[in-house]
């Protein structure tokens, strides 16, 4: 039995595929910093260059190792695996992470009535959703709505 | 439309944020969450030390304090734009 020719041996480029789309995965948060439409569409996007990417790495691996005979680059393809897997595992551990949020299901939907309160202000100045709602100061204009943006805080 | 800031930091900490970042508008604070339960949008144990906080969530509320419009966040990357915020006031009447 004769050693086949790395000559003969066809390029397995589906590693180097895989590492470019998991880096694609990762590229894809840099949407969130600017501000663009369809956000959420860019979450579901980098899930899908990872889910993809670690396809092609698997693939990529079978094809250098199943099938020696035909792919040749075992080590190239194992270390372009080993390197895809990082940002790969890194996106799709981002994206469990960042959708770890509690249903706001029973919150106030639109239509109902949003709750009263009283809460202080930045110089612990109690004020009320009925203050908020009124006018600033005598002879102004109300505000037509308030905005209330419940935030994480601790910034 | 005013806009109003609601979270768990106590008032010294949002007059930091205020002051840093120029905010003018009001920033209330929540530090045992009793308004956030209120609303139903609590994250448990959210926060640094397992600390109760809120979860991303905005209201439009008129001055009939009826709810007009409403954005909870399913990722915590993807925030309410404020062009979709001051669409939303627009279209009060």
């Amino acid at each position: 039995m004769s050693v086949p020719d790395s000559a003969q041996l066809r390029k397995n480029t589906l590693p180097l595929w895989g590492l470019l789309l998991a880096l694609c995965a990762i590229a894809c948060n840099a949407g969130f910093f600017l501000s663009i439409p369809l956000q959420g569409g860019i979450a579901w996007l980098s899930l899908l260059f990872a889910v993809v990417a670690l396809i092609l790495v698997a693939f990529g691996l079978w094809r250098a190792y199943g099938q020696p005979h035909i792919y040749g680059g075992k080590s190239k393809s194992l270390v372009l695996a080993l390197i895809a897997l990082l940002p790969i595992a890194l996106s799709t551990y981002g994206f469990v992470q960042m959708r770890k949020l509690p249903s706001a299901a029973a919150a106030p939907q639109v239509g109902q009535k949003a709750p009263d309160f009283t809460l202080p202000d930045t110089s612990a100045k109690p004020v009320s959703l009925d203050q908020l709602l009124a006018p600033p100061s005598p002879g102004s204009a109300a505000p037509k709505a308030v905005l209330l943006i419940f935030y994480r805080g601790y910034w | 439309m005013l806009p109003v800031a609601i979270s768990v930091d106590p008032p010294d900490i949002s007059r930091n944020l205020a002051n840093k970042s120029g905010y003018t508008f009001p920033i209330l604070s929540d530090p045992d969450a009793a308004v956030i339960r209120r609303y139903h949008i609590l994250h448990p144990a959210g926060g640094p030390d397992e600390h109760d906080i809120a979860r991303p969530a905005e209201f439009l509320v008129d001055s009939s304090k009826t709810v007009r419009w409403t954005n909870f966040t399913e990722d915590l990357r993807v925030r309410a734009r404020a062009d979709e915020m001051l669409a939303a006031a627009h279209q009060l009447r």
